[in-house]
């Protein structure tokens, strides 16, 4: 081996997603294995992305990791188990120019700095963890030359968190929630890639939220231990809902796609009210979004919007065409206009050529807006000002890739420390 | 017979009812027939009632109506099932006093004059039909000398409104769904009077609601068609709550009784959540109810106040004696204080006397109160003016009864027309 100060280093791109037939409840809260099955969308990397640079080297004297600029603790068993399963699967790496040479063997003696940056808020209650989580185990997988598929791979960012499993491909992913007891059989497989529907326009209202809410992994341990609808939701009603969804996706059938996601995100919500306490993620402004969506969908006579909520008051709305989603985008900003001020640029962010399209570019284009015909009433009118804190307008997006751009690197290529 | 303008009436005043294990959903939409038991505690008359005058006389030339002084008309199916019910088995009356005589086979030739009204608004969601239906039938039944007991009145008042038939009854009552399709065994019963549990003291949140609410006969109408979690509610989790809830109440076992009516009203709002459309009944405002009380719960260890909410965002919350009632109501003006120069004794109605209790009747008594130690934070601030309308004090209480008193009929004695 060359030096004694080599840095080698990986840096890599995932996606977030987002659930249509929702994970809630684990059957093993320690290897993370579900109730039921869940198949989600993955969204565009372009708009909501994480970025993870892993770095090895002989200087290294212990495993460090700093999430989003700030160092943080990896002795958590999430993080623990994620490093441990792909640790024992690392391969040799060679990496001849730079006279870098790591026997299968000398992994376990080497330690790893790990820099994570999400570019979107962490507040914003966007599916951080899972695009983290699945970060970290494919740049560590390239890192390590793991040869495993992604599937094989997503069973271990199970491990870190549940739904990042979903994050190791693109476009509809199931997880499988598998029936063996250590979990090898609880991995996210690819339905169909991002090119396969690409027709649909998602855009996400994120809702000012005042209360802090419950985290995913207790609500959802209490919900298991506490709400008589869950099993009989998971036995009986996800099973049928998962291949009703996987035919819709194949067939681009919009009309079922729909029903089944906005009927799965209300009996998840659902669950969580009949948990012991009850955990309520949408508030009145999800709601509204939630009446808008439902009136428009009904007054064309076929579904046009598909929403979904997670765990948060966050609306996932998926448009089946461009030009429904400029009128959806229309409806949204006459009933949920930005403050005085405001940029609309900074109001609608990831894709906003959409604003242009929408006639939303100019000065005061706001003001001008008409309340969309089929659903004058009972809305609200039009002065809700901040409850709504931006749109993201984004598309269904491609798995994790690996940036071979050093600019991109968040470590530096020297040190390892963080830029 | 004397004159032919005898005017013959009876007046008669009908508590309004609370279910605390939830009716939602029919088998039978003509009948009225239900898919489970339910069980309610009847509300003191004395701050929520109805009071209906029905009249009989020859110079009454057609039915005829008048409800809150408006008339109102008796063609739709709901008021003729019930007019002609009970006058299938009216009997023969005599009034020696007046010279008046009416025999069984005369009232089906006799038009009636009814008069209804209630003291407490119709849009403040706090079950008028209940109350209105019960109050019909048992002053019809007084005035037609009915030999029913009060069972088979409520089968009666049952297919005007369902929670109606458990009006006919003072303290905790049982709506038994009853297996026959003509529904004769579908009736209510009383399981305690309410002096039998007389420590409860009820105070209901009349929340402010911008949004028409879903009626209650379409939503659950729309939830039997759409829910795939109410067939399992109500043959599986229902029949299991209702023993358990009768031997709550049974021995004033005020834990179970609050674990049970907190957990049905919950899933009675998820079921509306798993409906398409879904159904929002409760709201940002009643959630911070529920959070209020569930942490106050908590940190007691026992619970202290049972809350349930009906098919609007009103919050029932029962305390289990009047020393809670006070701290209770003093957390409820904490949070959510009147609007500035808001006199007391028309923010909290009913028993006002917990005002002076509570120390709350002086000026500025609001703005002295103290944040509960147990709930500190994250209900959020104390200045949510404006969500809650008022308060209405209230406990367990009496059943049907006649006002013999002619002071407060609705209609003139001699016109039948009203007053």
């Amino acid at each position: 081996m060359a030096a004694e100060n080599w840095v080698y280093m990986v840096t890599a791109q995932t996606p977030t997603n987002i659930a249509v037939i929702k994970y809630w409840g684990k059957r093993d809260e320690v290897r993370i294995l579900p109730v039921n099955d869940s198949i989600s969308v993955t969204l565009d990397p372009d708009h909501l992305c994480t970025v993870t640079t892993v770095a090895v080297s002989p200087s290294f004297d212990r495993d460090r990791m700093w999430l989003n600029g700030k160092e943080i603790s990896l002795s958590g068993s999430r993080y623990q188990n994620c490093l441990r399963e792909i640790r024992s699967r690392a391969g040799d790496v060679e990496d001849k120019e730079k006279g870098v040479k790591i026997g299968k063997k000398d992994w376990e003696k080497l330690h790893l700095h790990i820099a994570s940056h999400n570019n979107f808020p962490t507040a914003a209650g966007l599916a951080s963890s899972a695009a983290g989580f699945a970060c970290l185990v494919f740049s560590l997988a390239k890192l390590m030359n793991v040869d495993e598929d992604p599937s094989q791979l997503s069973a271990i960012a199970r491990q870190g968190s549940g739904s990042a499993c979903r994050s190791l491909f693109g476009g509809f992913v199931e997880w499988k929630m598998g029936s063996k007891d250590d979990g090898s059989d609880s991995v996210a497989v690819q339905l169909t890639d991002e090119k396969h529907w690409d027709d649909l326009v998602i855009i996400i209202a994120v809702v000012s939220s005042r209360q802090k809410e419950t985290s995913s992994t207790s609500g959802m341990r209490e919900s298991v231990e506490t709400s008589l609808l869950l099993q009989h939701r998971a036995k009986d009603v996800v099973p049928k809902r998962i291949l009703q969804m996987e035919e819709a996706i194949k067939n681009r059938d919009f009309a079922s796609f729909t029903q089944l996601s906005c009927a799965d995100s209300n009996q998840f919500h659902a669950v969580c009210l009949d948990t012991s306490p009850p955990i309520f993620y949408m508030n009145d402004t999800s709601h509204r979004i939630i009446s808008l969506v439902e009136k428009w969908n009904r007054s064309e006579g076929t579904p046009q919007v598909a929403y979904t909520f997670d765990a948060g008051p966050n609306a996932v709305l998926i448009a089946g065409n461009r030009k429904v989603a400029v009128q959806l985008l229309q409806g949204l900003l006459y009933y949920f206009p930005p403050k005085s001020d405001t940029d609309m640029k900074s109001y609608v962010v990831g894709d906003n050529s959409i604003l242009k399209e929408a006639g939303l570019d100019g000065a005061n284009s706001v003001e001008n807006l008409q309340p969309p015909p089929e659903i004058k009433d009972n809305i609200g009118s039009q002065d809700q000002k901040g409850e709504v804190s931006y749109f993201i307008c984004t598309r269904p997006g491609r798995g994790p890739v690996v940036l071979p751009d050093q600019t991109q690197a968040l470590l530096d290529k020297k040190t390892g420390l963080p830029k």
